[in-house]
C-alpha cells in the first residue's frame, strides 16, 4: 500500500505541475488572473452557498417531515436538483444563437417542469406503495403497530 | 477512518460548541469511496476521450489521424461531452458526501495535514472550473477572456494529477470504505475517526445507527436516477434515435438546414458574397497547378458517400455527402496518395479557415457539393467543402477556394 500511496502521488504531482506550468506560461497574466479567480470562486460559490444551502435543506426537513414520507421527499429533491443543475444554464442561454446552428431552441424551462413532474409522480407512487404495503402488513398482523418507519 | 491502523482515543479533542456539527447518518466513507471510484471513472474517461480530441487538432506528424472506424471522433466525442456533463451531477453529490471534512477539527493538524487540504482545495477549484467551462463551452457561452482549448487543455492535467495525489493519500480510507458494506461504513462526521467515540467502528460490533429516512443505497439509487435523467434527455444530439426524448438536449440535429446543424454561419464567417459569386473558382496548387469552375465542379461531382459529422461540442449526426473524391483532384495536381494536402476557406480569419489533410484521410476525404440529396446551404459551405472520415466537424474546412498539394 505505501510504494502505490508514493507512486500514485509522484505521478500526481508531475502531471499536476506540467498543467499549471503549461497555463503559467500559455495564458497572458490577465487571464491568468482571472482563471485564478474562477478557482476561487468556484470553492466559494460551491462551499459557501451550494453546499450550505443543500444541508440546511436536509436538516429542516428532518425537522419537519416524518421518516416514512421524508425518504420520498429527500429522493424527489435529489434527483430534481440534479437535473435542475444541468437546466438552468440551459434556460439562461435559450435563443441566443443563430438558427441554422440548431443549438440552444427548445423551451427548456418548460422541459425541466416535464422532468420534474416526472419525477414528482415517481416519487409519490413509490410513497403510495410504501404506505399500501405497511396497512397491507398490519393487516396481516392483525395489530395496529405493523410499520416501525411511521 | 482508519488512518493508522491504531487509533488512539486520547483525550477527544472536540470542537467549540458554535463550531457546525454534522450528524447525517447518510454521510460515510463507504458511501463516498463508492461515489469517488465511479467519479474517478468519469475524469478518466474525460481526459483519455479529452488527448484523443487534442490530437486531431495536433497529429504527429508519423502517424497522422486515421480514416477508420469512419464514427471513430463520433463516438469519442459524444463520450467526452456526455460523461463531462453527467460528472456534474455526480461531483455534487461527492462533495456533499464529504462536506464536513471542510470543517475538521482541528482544522490544521500538522503541516503535511495542511499540504493534503490544499491539494483538495486545487483538486475541487481545477474539477468544477473544468466542468463548468466545458459545458458553458457546448452551449456556445464564453464569459471568460482566456483561450478556452488551451486552459481546458492544461487544466486537464491539473484534474488529473490532484486525482492521482487525493487518490495517493487517500488511499487508505478508499480501501476501508469500499471494503465496509455500504449500510455498516462509519457515519462521517467533522470530527477525524480516530477521535470520534460515536464512530461505529470504535464502538466495536454494535448495528449500525439505522437510517430515519431515505438509506445510504437509496441516496444512491436516486442521484444515479437523477443522473441518468440528465445522460438521457441530452445524449439525443450525439445518439440519434434519442434526439426526440432530448428534453435537455443543448442541439437538435435534425433542426439544422438540410438536418445537420452548423457551427460557423457563413454570416459569422463573412463570406456570403464570395461563396455565392458565379464566377467562384477553385484554385488547385501542386506540381500541375490548374483552377475549376463552378459549372466543371458541379459536373465532376458523382460520388455518394454516408459520413458523419462530428463536433468537439459533442454533437453529431450521420449524413449523405455527394461530392468529388479528394484524390481525384490531388492525382491530376500531380500528387497522391501520400500527399501532404492543405484546404483553404475563403474566410479570410478565424482559426480554421485552413486545415491539412494526410495520410489515411487522403484516400478518404470528400470534397462535398451536396448535403442529403441537396445543393450544399451556404451555412453547410456552399459551393465546396471537406468531409472526411473520423474527423472533428470544425476541420472539414467549409466555403472551400484552394487546395494545396505538397
Amino acid at each position: 500500500m505505501r510504494t502505490w500511496r508514493i507512486i500514485l502521488s509522484v505521478a500526481g504531482i508531475v502531471l499536476a505541475v506540467f498543467g499549471a506550468v503549461g497555463l503559467i506560461a500559455g495564458v497572458p497574466i490577465g487571464a491568468l488572473a482571472i482563471l485564478a479567480l474562477w478557482m476561487i470562486g468556484a470553492v466559494v460559490i460551491h462551499d459557501g452557498i451550494i453546499a450550505p444551502v443543500t444541508v440546511t435543506i436536509g436538516w429542516a426537513l428532518t425537522r419537519t417531515i416524518p421518516p416514512r414520507a421524508r425518504r420520498y421527499v429527500q429522493a424527489f429533491l435529489i434527483g430534481a436538483g440534479l437535473v435542475t443543475i444541468i437546466a438552468m444554464p440551459l434556460i439562461l442561454r435559450r435563443n441566443t444563437q443563430p438558427a441554422s446552428k440548431a443549438i440552444l431552441q427548445q423551451n427548456y424551462a418548460g422541459n425541466l417542469t416535464v422532468l420534474l413532474g416526472i419525477f414528482a409522480g415517481l416519487s409519490l407512487l413509490a410513497y403510495a406503495a410504501h404506505i399500501a404495503h405497511d396497512q397491507h402488513a398490519r393487516t396481516i398482523n392483525g395489530t395496529s403497530s405493523g410499520s416501525q418507519s411511521g | 477512518m482508519p488512518e493508522s491502523a491504531t487509533p488512539t482515543p486520547s483525550p477527544p479533542r472536540r470542537p467549540p460548541a458554535w463550531w457546525p456539527h454534522f450528524s447525517s447518518p447518510l454521510r460515510s466513507t463507504a458511501l463516498t469511496a463508492r461515489i469517488g471510484r465511479l467519479l474517478g471513472i468519469c475524469f478518466s474517461i474525460c481526459f483519455v476521450t479529452g488527448l484523443l480530441s487534442r490530437y486531431q487538432q495536433h497529429p504527429w506528424a508519423w502517424l497522422p489521424e486515421p480514416a477508420s472506424p469512419v464514427w471513430g471522433y463520433r463516438v469519442t466525442q459524444g463520450i467526452h461531452v456526455a460523461t463531462g456533463t453527467a460528472t456534474i451531477p455526480l461531483l455534487l453529490v461527492k462533495l456533499w458526501s464529504v462536506y464536513p471534512n471542510l470543517f475538521r477539527w482541528p482544522t490544521i493538524r500538522s503541516l503535511k495535514h495542511a499540504a493534503e487540504r490544499f491539494s483538495v482545495s486545487v483538486l475541487v477549484a481545477a474539477s468544477i472550473v473544468q466542468l463548468v467551462t466545458g459545458f458553458l463551452n457546448i452551449l456556445n457561452w464564453y464569459p471568460w477572456p482566456w483561450s478556452f482549448v488551451s486552459v481546458h487543455n492544461f487544466l486537464a492535467y491539473v484534474v488529473i494529477g490532484s486525482i492521482l495525489l487525493h487518490i495517493g493519500i487517500k488511499l487508505p480510507d478508499i480501501k476501508y470504505g469500499l471494503q465496509a458494506k455500504l449500510g455498516d461504513g462509519d457515519v462521517l462526521t467533522e470530527l477525524p475517526w480516530q477521535d470520534n467515540p460515536d464512530a461505529h467502528s470504535n464502538a466495536g460490533t454494535l448495528p449500525p445507527p439505522p437510517a430515519a429516512a431515505l438509506t445510504r443505497r437509496g441516496l444512491l439509487i436516486t442521484s444515479g436516477l437523477g443522473i441518468g435523467a440528465v445522460v438521457a434527455t441530452s445524449i439525443g444530439q450525439t445518439v440519434t434515435p434519442l434526439e426526440p426524448i432530448g428534453l435537455l438536449a443543448v442541439r437538435q440535429p435534425s433542426k439544422g438546414p438540410q438536418r445537420v446543424p452548423v457551427n460557423r454561419t457563413a454570416d459569422q464567417a463573412k463570406v456570403i458574397a464570395a461563396a455565392s459569386a458565379a464566377d467562384w473558382t477553385l484554385t488547385v496548387d501542386g506540381p500541375r497547378p490548374y483552377t475549376l469552375t463552378l459549372d466543371q465542379i458541379e459536373k465532376l461531382a458523382t460520388t455518394q458517400d454516408h459520413l458523419p459529422i462530428n463536433c468537439v461540442e459533442g454533437w453529431s449526426v450521420g449524413a449523405q455527402w455527394r461530392g468529388i473524391p479528394l484524390l481525384e483532384i490531388v492525382t491530376r495536381a500531380g500528387g497522391d496518395s501520400d500527399s501532404h494536402v492543405r484546404v483553404r476557406s475563403l474566410e479570410k480569419d478565424g482559426a480554421y479557415n485552413n486545415s491539412a489533410v494526410e495520410g489515411p484521410q487522403v484516400g478518404r476525404a470528400l470534397l462535398a457539393t451536396h448535403l442529403n440529396g441537396e445543393r450544399l446551404d451556404i451555412d453547410h459551405g456552399y459551393p465546396l467543402r471537406l468531409i472526411a472520415p473520423d474527423r472533428a466537424g470544425v476541420l472539414n474546412t467549409k466555403w472551400l477556394t484552394k487546395i494545396e498539394v505538397s
